[in-house]
């Protein structure tokens, strides 16, 4: 019989399994008894947690880095579980340890948890608990602390004591210009947080230094993060002090000769633009830019050109259209010609939102040509790049210009080699339809959709028939009966079935647009002889239109012309054609 | 199992979407009732659209039907080689029987080398099996259907489809007729050859550098096509960078349907659209695209070690 006190010991039978667990030579089970971590610290209630289960998780930090990473991932969320933020800095210990192995993993998620728990803190819990701990770390013999250090000292940062604060600040400092590449870089991809939370003054002063030390580093790797910093920084200055205490280090990343230093600050441009404003943008980003458009790297270009249009939308009003007139524009037409074909795609992507901004003339002077040569590219992903955004250029120039300028570019293209560009061709003549309006279709573009109608590709062919119903939706019913639906019907003579069932499918596609009329005189009395077509796959192509066209049309057509033909199909030779006899009869209700 | 089941399966798979394990053993069931009905020498009737090699490619494979039309609005026949070096065999495989078993007319496959219990053994079907269902179950139902495979098509008489080629063990088809196909493919003899041979630019028969069929030149095929009355002999098993290749003066074709294949030959591929009037129609398409995103599945290493 079982005393009080033995249930006692029975609820925690389940904790000292998992408890064992911890210890298990299995990394398996250690893993899953980490994962449940949680339910042991609530089991156990807040003191146990902290004086017993805390300590013994601080001992056994000498494991696989599967289960330690787990164990620090754990750890972020224990602040409730060992009573609170009061108590928080429990958990620190643990989790210092963590952030001084070897592997990254398990450091960058002891890191995560310091920096969640640091959250819960108070500012006297920092002062004797965490800023030591960030000392340690950073002083540590081994640069992996030191390297965890670096993602700490935002955290840290909120403090009363200027004494202490400026201890930070210098071993901050210290760790740019740190023996280990690999700590500097971690500093270096630190620096902006770091920046924004510390006083203004001190980043002028004390900051600067450091940053440029990371800005002159001898690895490009290192130099390269420091042109985030840069940014960060310059989101913090004057126009008049980033003058003199960032743009030097800009100018220098500008012709880095390093390619990839150059390829950050063209990635960052738009963020640095706007952090030191229109002033500077024009004396010295603007000469920048035009540099890295010209960028010996194709890469640069690449990156270089997906900004042309933000980097032109940034620039202040009185000089931007001047701006790409004079500087960009020269660039964008080399680029246009370049010899990679990720820069012209690149370019192609963006280059159609210049219109706006260079407005009617200069669009049709200056960026037409460019959009021609680009839709000539070999490189079928240009060709679609430009295709995709011509509504841009339509809004600027007008449909009646882009038509007479692009239409004979658009006619080659619909009979492009690769179909996917037949594709979005296809898919942007309903909108050009509607704005040509209809004369101007009938006499230009209506063969060009019957062709495709006749592709030798059946996704094009499809995309044709879908293409068809959006321009009866369009355009109206009469035009329907007198141009396109006998041109759609006259296919069913086709000599190969699959051309043949294009019919049908337009048919199956225009039941829901035309109406009762025209489907009873003039879509039905060609598709039933197609009933019998020599080959199956038309015939019960045929009994599947049948069954859609029932829907529409009266009881009587139903019974004396499609009755028939659907009961002759149900005893077809073929199992499939039976079949969708079968289901159409059943459908119609006959 | 019916109609619908049979339709929502097919959905799933065309979404690269795997069906369960007792679906699997219910499909080849079901598809062993229909292959072990057909001949050595599957008649079929044109028009038709003829596919060489799809090895897993499983979104070259939807390209392929994005050009040349779905099933059952289009008739197709697989010359072999549905498994093995792609990355999705199981729902590659899975897709074309589910297919053939919802639309027997429509849809024909035949054998090919790979086919084999021992060859996707080493070549990946075994391993993929096992990632994805985890255990060889799946793999052992498929393996049991590749035995019922037919060995090759007629096509309205005149145009022989096989994967590999000739043998010189077979003169005519009633040869080819004749052979007891379900098994595991053979060493060598009629029925390994047909699955492993290669048209080559000599006279007669050659050692395969293979290890198993023949190489056989522009006489044994004159010969063969006309002793069995037939235009062309049509077949896959090797790569052509073009998608397709005419050999011997157009009496024998290699058509191939694995764009890139393996993911890197940076080859296009073919099929062979027959019209009702026997006119042969070479498509060429190129791999599905964003294949970098489709290619490799997203790897999980350690699971088999967690399991």
């Amino acid at each position: 019989m079982a005393t009080p006190m033995d249930e006692g010991d029975d609820s925690l039978y389940p904790i000292a399994v998992l408890i064992d667990e911890l210890k298990n030579d299995d990394v398996q089970l250690r893993l899953n008894s980490i994962r449940r971590l949680s339910t042991i610290g609530l089991a156990l209630g807040e003191e146990r947690t902290r004086v017993e289960l805390v300590p013994f998780l601080n001992d056994s930090i000498d494991d696989e880095d599967e289960v330690l990473q787990a164990l620090a991932e754990e750890l972020g969320n224990f602040v409730p579980l060992v009573g609170g933020p009061e108590h928080a800095h429990t958990l620190l210990a643990p989790l210092e340890s963590l952030a001084g192995v070897e592997e990254t993993a398990v450091r960058e998620k002891a890191v995560l948890s310091l920096r969640k728990i640091a959250e819960s803190l108070d500012v006297a819990q920092l002062d004797t608990h965490l800023v030591p701990l960030v000392h340690r770390l950073a002083t540590g013999d081994w640069f992996t602390s030191r390297i965890s250090a670096c993602g700490l000292f935002a955290a840290a940062y909120r403090l009363n004591n200027d004494a202490k604060k400026a201890e930070l600040r210098q071993s901050f400092a210290q760790l740019c210009i740190d023996e280990t590449p690999m700590v500097r870089r971690a500093a270096a991809a630190k620096f902006g947080e770091f920046a924004g939370v510390i006083e203004p003054a001190f980043v002028k002063t004390e900051l600067m230094t450091a940053f440029t030390a990371l800005a002159q580093d001898e690895q490009d790797s290192v130099r390269l993060l420091a042109v985030e910093g840069g940014v960060a920084i310059a989101r913090l200055l004057t126009p008049a002090e980033n003058e003199t205490l960032i743009m030097p280090s800009v100018r220098a990343a500008a012709v880095d000769k390093s390619w990839r230093v150059r390829y950050m600050l063209a990635d960052k441009l738009i963020d640095l633009q706007r952090a030191v404003g229109t002033e500077i943008t024009k004396a010295d980003l603007l000469n920048f830019f035009v540099a890295l458009l010209k960028d010996n790297e194709a890469e640069v270009r690449t990156i270089a050109s997906q900004k042309i249009p933000d980097f032109a939308n940034n620039l202040d009003e009185d000089v931007r259209l001047n701006a790409v007139l004079t500087l960009m524009m020269p660039c964008v037409k080399e680029l246009s010609n370049d010899n990679s074909q990720h820069v012209r795609s690149a370019l192609a992507s963006v280059v159609m939102l210049l219109a706006p901004i260079l407005g009617r003339d200069h669009t049709v002077e200056h960026l037409l040509p460019v959009f021609l040569q680009l839709l000539k590219d070999e490189f079928p992903e240009v060709r679609l790049n430009i295709i995709s955004k011509l509504d841009c250029v339509n809004r600027v120039i007008g449909i009646d210009m882009l038509s007479q300028s692009l239409l004979p570019a658009i006619v080659d293209l619909a009979e492009d080699r690769q179909w996917r560009v037949r594709l979005a061709i296809i898919e942007y003549i309903p909108l050009l339809a509607s704005q040509l309006g209809v004369e101007f279709f009938d006499e230009k573009l209506s063969n060009l959709c019957m062709t495709w109608l006749g592709d030798c590709v059946f996704s094009i062919r499809e995309a044709a028939t879908l293409n068809i119903k959006k321009l009866v939706d369009t355009f109206g019913l009469d035009w329907a009966r007198s141009s396109i639906i006998p041109k759609v019907l006259s296919m069913y003579r086709h000599p190969n079935y699959l051309y043949r069932m294009t019919t049908l499918f337009a048919v199956n596609l225009l039941i829901d647009v035309v109406d009762v009329d025209s489907l009873t005189h003039m879509i039905l009395p060609v598709v039933l002889p197609m009933a019998k077509d020599t080959v199956p796959n038309v015939r019960f192509n045929v009994a599947k239109t049948l069954e859609k066209i029932a829907m529409r049309i009266s009881k009587d057509v139903i019974e004396t012309h499609m009755k028939p033909v659907l009961q002759s199909l149900q005893e077809d030779g073929d199992g499939d054609v039976k079949y969708f006899a079968t289901h159409a009869l059943e459908a119609a209700g006959v | 199992m019916s109609t619908s089941d049979l339709d929502r399966q097919i959905a799933q798979l065309r979404r690269c979407e795997v069906i369960k394990e007792s679906e699997v053993k219910a499909l080849c069931a079901k598809a062993r009732e229909i292959l072990v009905e057909e001949s050595n020498v599957q008649r079929v009737d044109a028009p038709v659209t003829i596919c060489g090699d799809i090895h897993g490619q499983f979104y070259d494979l939807k390209e392929l039907f994005q050009v040349g039309g779905d099933v059952p609005d289009t008739n197709y026949l697989f010359m072999g080689d549905f498994v093995d070096r792609g990355f999705f065999s199981v729902e590659t495989f899975l897709l074309l029987l589910a297919l053939k078993v919802r639309y027997p007319d429509r849809i024909t496959l035949i054998r090919g080398n790979h086919e084999s219990r021992q060859i996707t053994q080493v070549y990946g079907f075994y391993d993929e099996c096992l990632r994805k269902y985890g255990s060889v179950n799946v793999w052992r139902y498929c393996t049991e259907i590749f035995d019922y495979l037919s060995l090759s098509a007629l096509i309205d008489d005149k145009i022989l489809c096989v994967h590999g080629g000739l043998s010189p063990a077979i003169n005519t088809l009633d040869a080819i007729r004749t052979i007891d196909r379900k098994q595991e493919v053979p060493h060598d003899g009629p029925m390994c050859d047909l699955l492993w041979s290669d048209p080559e630019d000599i006279d007669g028969w050659g050692l395969s550098p293979r290890g198993a069929g023949y190489l056989f030149g522009s006489d044994i095929a004159a010969q063969f096509n006309q002793t069995n009355n037939l235009d062309l002999i049509c077949r896959a098993h090797q790569l052509v960078m073009d998608g397709y290749k005419l050999h011997f003066n157009g009496s024998v074709v290699t058509v191939w349907s694995a764009p890139n294949y393996c993911y890197r030959c940076g080859n296009v591929a073919a099929i062979l659209e027959l019209d009702e009037h026997l006119n042969t129609n070479y498509k060429i398409f190129n791999a599905a695209p964003q294949q970098e995103n489709r290619g490799a599945p997203v790897k999980k290493p350690q699971a088999d070690y967690f399991l």
